[in-house]
């Protein structure tokens, strides 16, 4: 007997791929060789390697997740749906390091190899993480050539107003690193972008072999087998990056993540972050990362976005602040302006140019995923609140938190 | 007050008073949100208030006055008032250093809020421009940096000023080439050819070839710097970058040649592996055997870098 089981509703590999919230799956018989009835009982459970990934498992949407579920499946090739989720706590260090295998009894009928993708502390990534992320970037930067250039373009001095000052920056911001991280997965799948904790010390990230070492003129050096030395943006090579604080440490003067989270129960009052600490983590530093015009120009900006959204997601889970119907899940006044209001389409993917929009759209629609289907191309506001699909299930964008769990 | 500012808020009240006339359900219920978020909102206002008057007061302490500034970017746009207290602590010579630079620290966060700081970025550039000759090295340094990024043409001028005219250079040489290098449209070319030829310092001729590694006739003068084994490891791996965006197919040639050279430096053959293992010509590689051949001894006779290289390109193009 032979079955199939497929990850987030996909046969292909790279739908293969799951988070802490639960994906959807299915399981069917494709070689009934050796069955006598109509249905036969499987049993479902993960198989992880040394440091690997682990799987949950549950049969229906609602419900508590189990390490191994037993489902009657039709032997005439019909599909039975069940759910798949990470177990929170014990992430993939690297593509399929944990299995789902299906037994007939004792016998392994079917195995597929998974990854419980999820967006990990830069400082603690394993040297083969770290290696495949900066790996990724430089070739999705191509030395300024690649597709890298879009990402630069979408946050500039113009098209600032579609993504700061208004309650609208994290939405916007969770939309533009999901995007980028698409893309980074388009060239090496077991990529999830990592976020720089700005509230502790990052001795690991500010190395040659990672994000660089500022000499004192503040231009960042890499190792000889680090591809970051190689890149370039709007025809400059190099970063520029000078920090104000020993990277040994935490910048000072910026709200700790308790303190952050603290800042109000509503969005509201939560969105303060976008001075303290967003604001003050970029200016710890001169260089790129410091201005506006140039501080996607640095790799390093995406990870201190990331930690913002980390943050963001913190507070989400913490007060049960997904629902975009829920007024305390954000700040939909009447006087926003246009971008930053719930129903509105989200520029640049929505293409729309001219008047209050920014004069071009640069990169396109969001990129799409096998593993998860929202936003869809043209994101809201309002598709960025419910990451996890804890309020309706087809909204999950696929990501998930080391440190934020689903439940 | 400039005029744009109190036009901008003029915009405002008008705009939520007359909101309020339209529909007065809409005003109830921003009435009920402001209540509802006395526990939030309201607080955090009277904290970034509070810290801005503790970080413009003479009164304080320096330590007290930096710590303050960190919570004053929210204010700072909140009323011209505010952001003219930021301004003066940070053009007055007097105030101490350690302070001057930390309003100019949340003055800079303060401007990540782009639609609230709009207002304020004409007389915030002003103030950047008046302090960019200051006397403290560092507070200028900084400020330039800032200007630079923002392809502020008076800073530019200044900076290439220095470069021509060392006794009127606001930074060292290798400080200004950096920070003409984050607009290619600078005219800086003439000034960074000249530092490469007769370099003031290492650092110095660093920047000067990495500003010209935007300049398309640069490529014969990298492929000389990349060959070059008497130049510093840190210009060479410049120059294969440079080349390798200027010239692909150049670097890939030379990569190679560097690869097969037995005598040639362990950083430097890393730096050619990597280059073609992230961006060398898939098929191209996969077929040469010989370079397939030398890459597989140095990654068991190679240093841990050229090991860690080898590894990675035989990873990519040996199947």
């Amino acid at each position: 007997m032979d079955v199939e089981v497929q990850v987030n509703n996909s046969p292909s590999p790279a739908a293969r791929f799951v988070t802490w919230a639960p994906s959807p799956c299915r399981v069917r018989v494709t070689n009934p060789t050796g069955a006598t009835t109509p249905t036969v009982s499987l049993q479902l459970k993960g198989a992880s390697a040394a440091s690997g990934g682990a799987v949950l498992f549950r049969s229906g949407s609602t419900g508590p997740f189990a390490t191994s579920l037993t489902l009657q499946v039709p032997i005439n090739g019909t599909s039975v749906p069940f759910f798949v989720a990470g177990k929170f706590g014990q992430p993939s260090a690297s593509d399929g390091d944990v299995k789902i295998e299906v037994r007939r009894a004792t016998t392994l009928v079917g195995s597929v190899p998974v990854m419980v993708r999820i967006r990990k502390n830069a400082n603690k990534l394993t040297s083969a993480e770290r290696d495949r992320l900066v790996s990724a970037f430089a070739r999705l930067n191509n030395q300024g050539a690649g597709r890298f250039t879009d990402f630069r373009d979408m946050h500039t001095s113009v098209s600032s107003p579609q993504a700061h000052g208004a309650p609208g920056f994290l939405p916007w911001h969770r939309a533009y690193l999901l995007d980028l991280e698409r893309e980074l997965q388009a060239i090496d799948p077991s990529v999830a972008l990592p976020y720089w904790r700005f509230d502790q010390a990052a001795p690991n990230l500010f190395t040659r072999d990672f994000f660089g070492v500022s000499n004192q003129l503040g231009t960042v050096q890499f190792s000889p087998s680090n591809p970051l030395q190689f890149w370039r943006t709007d025809g400059v090579q190099g970063i520029s990056r000078r920090p104000f604080f020993s990277t040994s440490a935490a910048p000072p003067g910026l709200r700790s993540e308790a303190q952050t989270i603290a800042l109000g129960t509503l969005y509201s009052a939560f969105r303060a972050l976008e001075g303290n600490p967003h604001g003050t983590a970029h200016t710890s530093f001169g260089g790129f990362i410091s201005s506006i015009p140039t501080a996607a120009r640095d790799p390093l900006f995406f990870l201190l976005h990331c930690n913002v959204d980390r943050l963001w997601a913190k507070w989400q889970r913490q007060l049960g602040r997904f629902d975009p119907a829920q007024a305390a899940s954000y700040h939909g006044s009447g006087s926003n302006p246009v971008g930053h209001n719930l129903p509105e389409t989200m520029w640049p993917w929505n293409g729309i140019t001219g008047g209050s929009r920014p004069p071009t759209a640069p990169g396109g629609a969001m990129a799409a995923s096998v593993a998860a289907v929202a936003p869809g191309p043209r994101p809201r506001v309002r598709d960025s609140l419910d990451y996890q699909g804890a309020v309706s299930a087809a909204g999950r964008l696929g990501f998930d938190y080391d440190d934020v769990p689903f439940t | 007050m400039t005029s744009k500012r109190k036009a901008a808020k003029k915009g405002t009240k008008r705009t939520s008073k007359k909101a309020a006339k339209k529909s007065p359900k809409k005003a109830a219920k921003k009435a009920v949100t402001r209540t509802a978020a006395k526990s939030g909102k309201r607080p955090q206002r009277r904290t970034a208030r509070a810290a801005l008057a503790v970080a413009t007061s003479p009164r304080k302490s320096a330590a007290q006055r930096v710590a303050a500034m960190a919570e004053a970017p929210l204010a700072v746009c909140e009323a011209d008032e505010n952001l003219q207290k930021m301004l003066d602590v940070l053009r007055n010579a007097d105030e101490p250093i350690k302070v001057r630079l930390a309003a100019l620290q949340s003055l800079q966060a303060a401007s990540f809020s782009v639609i609230a700081f709009e207002a304020c970025r004409g007389d915030y550039i002003a103030a950047l421009r008046q302090v960019a000759t200051d006397p403290d090295p560092e507070l200028r340094q900084r400020v330039l940096g800032l200007l630079a990024r923002e392809k502020d043409g008076f800073a530019q001028r200044k900076l290439l000023e220095g470069l021509r005219k060392p006794e009127k250079a606001l930074v060292p040489p290798e400080k200004a080439l950096q920070l003409l290098s984050y607009d290619i449209h600078a005219d800086a070319y003439a000034a960074a050819r000249e530092i490469v030829g007769e370099p003031p310092n290492p650092a110095a001729k660093q920047e000067a070839l990495r500003l010209l590694a935007a300049d398309a006739t640069a490529a014969p003068m990298f492929e000389k710097v990349l060959l070059d084994k008497g130049e510093l490891r840190e210009n060479r791996q410049i120059a294969a970058a440079a080349l390798q965006a200027l010239r692909p197919e150049k670097l890939q040639e030379r990569a190679r040649e560097i690869l097969l050279d037995a005598g040639e430096y362990p950083e430097i053959q890393a730096t050619s592996l990597t280059a073609l293992t992230q961006f060398g010509d898939e098929s191209a590689l996969e077929q040469d055997q010989p370079l397939i051949e030398r890459v597989g001894r140095l990654k068991g006779e190679g240093g841990t870098k050229v090991k860690q290289s080898a590894r990675q390109f035989l990873n990519r193009y040996v199947r």
